[in-house]
């Protein structure tokens, strides 16, 4: 140790507490025997966070690490089933949507061959007519008289 | 009186007798806190604060070394936790009076009392987790080791640390009361 680590040691000595110091430690110590606080589940809970880590806490942190663990792994699980509920769901939806656009697909052919159907007949009978127009004139002239 | 720094001085202290352990221990939690505090109110209301935690948890140490390294690291921590909360600034060299409260009856004369208190307020201007260490460090008279242990922290960090608390104070004196004191 160095003169001025010496120095330092002097200059750092313990120092007495001020007078009647103990007995005013003792009296809080007695009134907090005659009258105990009430300690909420909140405060010895809290209060595991607040000891400095030694042997005789080591049973506090690891019950805060298991019940940590718990709460990530059910966390992480609830997650899983949440994700899959929500992944099935939407496979339905997909599947009842194909199954609806195939439906509907098969209603327009439908709708489109009814149409063809309905807009081929009237031009054949249209054709028809021309054809007898110009082929019989005397027809025309009976047509009209 | 200043008490000779002990490292087995509750051996032989029953550990339910929480008289004997407040008495014997109350000039270590005390000096601890006035020296990081440098408030002699503020250092007695910790004080006070950390026997009444004592005496809530005596029946869960072990023994006698146990409740005075406890006491060690609850007060140390306390002192931090204090620090933090109520955001007490960093006090300048400058801005220290003469006696910054620091000055407590000790039965025994320092060597030279100009330059003691001139120390005791460079301490009380060393950041936080330094001013801690050189306490722990030489009113203490804790080893390195034994100074992780109490503020959980790398033994070779707390050397550092007190190696450039110390180099800072040492340039303090050079500045202030000149080379002569310091040579080692």
């Amino acid at each position: 140790m160095t003169h001025f680590e010496d120095e330092l040691k002097d200059a750092l000595r313990r120092q007495k507490p001020p007078d009647g110091f103990a007995d005013r430690v003792l009296a809080r110590a007695a009134e907090q025997d005659s009258h105990p606080a009430k300690r909420t589940w909140r405060d010895s809970w809290l209060n595991i966070f607040a000891q400095p880590i030694a042997p005789a806490n080591l049973l506090h942190w690891a019950t805060v690490a298991a019940v940590a663990a718990a709460l990530v792994v059910g966390g992480v699980h609830y997650r899983n089933v949440h994700v899959q509920r929500e992944r099935a769901q939407g496979e339905a939806a997909k599947a009842r949507l194909l199954l609806a656009l195939r439906i509907a697909g098969s209603k327009l052919q439908l709708a489109k061959a009814r149409v063809d159907q309905i807009n081929s007949a009237p031009i054949n009978r249209r054709e028809i007519n021309s054809d007898q127009l110009h082929s019989d004139p005397s027809a025309n002239q009976q047509e009209r008289e | 009186m200043a008490e000779p720094v002990p490292a087995e001085e509750a051996a032989d202290v029953a550990l339910g007798d929480f008289a004997e352990i407040v008495r014997r221990h109350q000039s270590m939690v005390f000096s601890t806190a006035l020296r990081f505090l440098a408030d002699p109110p503020a250092a007695e209301e910790l004080a006070q604060d950390v026997f009444m935690q004592l005496h809530a948890k005596l029946n869960t140490l072990k023994s006698p070394e146990h409740v005075v390294f406890w006491l060690r690291k609850v007060t140390s921590h306390r002192c931090i936790d204090r620090l933090r909360r109520t955001g007490m600034p960093q006090v300048s060299l400058d801005d220290l009076p003469e006696s910054a409260g620091l000055e407590f009856s000790t039965d025994v004369q320092p060597a030279d009392p100009f330059l003691s208190r001139r120390l005791q307020q460079l301490v009380a201007s060393l950041p936080a987790k330094a001013r801690l260490m050189v306490i722990l460090r030489y009113q203490e008279d804790l080893s390195a080791e034994d100074i992780a242990g109490i503020l959980d922290m790398p033994a070779a960090t707390v050397k550092s640390h007190l190696q450039r608390a110390l180099a800072m104070l040492r340039d303090k004196v050079v500045r202030t009361m000149g080379e002569v004191r310091t040579d080692t």
